[in-house]
C-alpha cells in the first residue's frame, strides 16, 4: 500500500475527474470526492489542472464551428463595419436626446490617481487607477458604464431609480448599498461592502444572482455567474485603494507586484521563480512600488535593481 | 470556478500545453528516466495551476521551462543520489528553450483547426461525443440520451478521447513530425554549451 502511485494512473484519474465535473460540478459531492482526491497528492493537482486545461481548450472548437462557414476575408469584415455604423448611428441618437438635458458625464482617471467623485444624485464614487467611466442621470434609472478599470460606489437610497452599472455585458443593480466593480478582460468582479446587489451578464446563461455585504462574485462576460458569491473577508484591504493604500496580508510577491503595476508606469518585475510564490505581509503607498521592492528584497534576502521603467526583484 | 483558476487554465490549455512536447524531450535528455520525467510535469503543472493570475508572464514557454527545472533540481537534491554532471549540466541548462521552434508560432486560426482535427481523429463513437459536447456543446446527459447509451459509456469514452487528445497535444504518441522522433534524443548533444 505504501507504492508510489504512477504518474500514468494519476493522468488516467485526472481524465476522469475532468470529464465528472464537466458533468456534475455543480453536485458539492463531486466537488468535495475531486478535493479528498487532490489532498492525496500534488501531483494529482496538476495532472488535473493539465488535463482540464485540454478539456477547456477544446471549446476553442465551438468558435471554429461558428466562424468557418463566410470563408472570403471580405464577408465579416463588412459586416463589422455595418454594425460599426450601426452603433455610431445608435450613439448618436442617444447623444442627440440626452445631451441637451446635460445628464451625461465621463470621469477618468490617469494611471496613479484615485478621484473621489460625488455624484448629482448623493452616491459616491471611488475610481480607481487608469479607469473611465460615463454616468447617465436619468429620470428612473440611474446608469453607469464601466469602461476601464475599477471603481467602488457608495449609493444613494432611491426606490424609485436603480442604480446600474454596466461592466460590458455584466449588469449590477442597486438600490441604496456600496459596491465595487472591476472590469477585466473575460467579465467583472462585484464586491458588496453594504446592502444586497443583483449580478448578472446580458445574453448570459444564469439568472441574476443576489450578493450581500461581505461577498464577492464573478461575472463571465459570455457565461454568466458560474460560481456561488463567495465570502470575503477582508474586504477593507481589497478596497484600501480608496484611500490610496494597498495593504497585503500574505499575498504572494507576485500578487503583490501585479497590484502595484496598476498604479505606476514603472513595473515591478518579480526575476526570480523561487521568489514568485513567497508570501508578505505589509502597507504601502500604491504610489511607492519602491517601498515595497525593498522591503520584499530585505526580507528575502534579495537585491533591488531600479531602471526608468522597471524595478526588478531578484532572489539572494 | 473561480475567476483566477479560470483564466490560469485557460492560460494552460493555450499557452503551456502546446510546450510540454518540447519540455518533454528536453528533461529527458537532461534528467534521463522517463518515468520521473511525468512525475515531474505534473509537479510543474501543481505549480502553474496555483498561480492566481498569469499576466505577469511575458515568455509562457521560459516560465514553463524555469518551473520545470526548479522541480527537477528539487527532486534531484531530495534523492540525494545526485549524478553531479545531471545537476551541473540542469543548473547551466541556459535558455535553450527560449525560442520556440518555427512550428510553435502559429495562428489563432490554425490553432483552431488544429483542435478540430484533434476531434476528427477519434474513434467514431468518441468522436461523435465531443463534436455533440464541445462544438455543438450538449451536455453529457442530453448526449446519452440522443445516442442511446448509458451516461456511463458517455463518461467512459470522453475519459477516452480527453486522454488521446492530451496526448496528442503534448505530442507523446505522435510518431514523426518536424521534430523527429524524440526517443532517439538521448545521448544527442548532451553538452550543449
Amino acid at each position: 500500500m505504501v507504492e508510489r502511485e504512477s504518474a500514468a494512473d494519476i493522468e488516467a484519474d485526472a481524465a476522469r475527474w475532468v470529464v465528472r465535473v464537466d458533468r456534475d460540478g455543480d453536485d458539492p459531492a463531486v466537488r468535495a470526492g475531486l478535493e479528498s482526491w487532490w489532498a492525496g497528492d500534488r501531483r494529482r493537482v496538476g495532472a488535473y489542472a493539465r488535463a482540464e486545461a485540454a478539456w477547456l481548450h477544446l471549446d476553442r472548437a465551438q468558435v471554429f464551428a461558428v466562424e468557418a462557414p463566410d470563408q472570403p476575408a471580405g464577408t465579416s469584415g463588412t459586416r463589422r463595419s455595418v454594425m460599426a455604423a450601426f452603433g455610431v448611428l445608435a450613439a448618436g441618437v442617444a447623444v442627440a436626446l440626452v445631451a441637451p438635458r446635460l445628464l451625461f458625464r465621463r470621469y477618468g482617471t490617469a494611471l496613479g490617481e484615485i478621484r473621489h467623485l460625488p455624484m448629482a444624485d448623493g452616491s459616491m464614487a471611488a475610481i480607481n487607477t487608469d479607469s473611465a467611466l460615463e454616468v447617465a442621470m436619468r429620470p428612473r434609472l440611474r446608469a453607469v458604464r464601466l469602461d476601464r478599470g475599477e471603481a467602488w460606489f457608495e449609493v444613494a437610497k432611491d426606490a424609485e431609480r436603480p442604480f446600474v452599472v454596466e461592466s460590458g455585458p455584466v449588469r449590477v443593480r442597486a438600490v441604496g448599498t456600496a459596491f465595487s466593480v472591476r472590469r477585466r478582460e473575460a467579465g467583472s468582479d462585484v464586491l458588496v461592502t453594504e446592502g444586497v446587489v443583483e449580478v448578472w451578464t446580458k445574453g448570459g446563461k444564469t439568472p441574476p444572482r443576489r450578493v450581500s455585504a461581505g461577498q464577492r462574485v464573478f461575472a463571465d462576460n459570455t457565461l454568466g455567474i458560474l460560481t456561488p458569491p463567495k465570502a470575503e473577508v477582508d474586504l477593507n484591504r481589497q478596497l484600501a485603494w480608496r484611500d490610496g493604500q494597498i495593504v497585503l496580508d500574505g499575498q504572494t510577491l507576485v500578487e503583490a507586484a501585479a497590484e502595484f503595476n496598476r498604479y505606476n508606469k514603472r513595473k515591478i518585475e518579480i526575476a526570480d521563480v523561487r521568489l514568485a510564490d513567497a508570501r508578505f505581509v505589509g502597507w504601502f503607498r500604491t504610489s511607492d512600488p519602491e517601498g515595497f521592492a525593498q522591503a520584499a528584497a530585505t526580507t528575502f534576502k534579495g537585491s533591488v535593481s531600479i531602471s526608468d521603467d522597471a524595478i526588478v526583484l531578484r532572489g539572494g | 470556478m473561480s475567476e483566477g483558476r479560470a483564466r490560469v487554465v485557460a492560460w494552460l490549455g493555450r499557452e503551456i500545453l502546446p510546450h510540454e512536447g518540447d519540455l518533454r524531450a528536453w528533461l529527458r535528455r537532461s534528467f534521463a528516466v522517463a518515468g520521473d520525467v511525468d512525475d515531474i510535469i505534473q509537479e510543474t503543472y501543481c505549480r502553474l495551476a496555483s498561480l492566481t493570475h498569469v499576466d505577469h508572464v511575458d515568455q509562457p514557454r521560459s516560465y514553463l521551462f524555469q518551473a520545470a527545472r526548479n522541480v527537477a533540481l528539487e527532486q534531484i537534491r531530495r534523492a540525494r543520489v545526485v549524478r553531479i554532471e545531471t545537476v551541473s549540466e540542469m543548473d547551466s541548462l541556459n535558455l535553450m528553450h527560449d525560442a520556440p521552434s518555427a512550428e510553435r508560432v502559429i495562428s489563432g486560426r490554425r490553432e483552431l483547426e488544429r483542435v478540430r482535427s484533434l476531434i476528427a481523429v477519434l474513434p467514431e463513437r468518441c468522436r461523435r461525443i465531443f463534436e455533440m459536447r464541445k462544438i455543438e456543446g450538449v451536455s453529457q446527459r442530453e448526449i446519452a440520451r440522443r445516442l442511446g447509451v448509458t451516461e456511463h459509456v458517455v463518461e467512459n469514452e470522453s475519459v477516452r478521447g480527453l486522454r488521446a487528445i492530451l496526448a496528442a497535444m503534448t505530442e507523446q504518441d505522435r510518431p514523426s513530425g518536424a521534430k523527429g522522433p524524440k526517443e532517439k534524443t538521448d545521448g544527442r548533444t548532451r553538452k550543449r554549451r
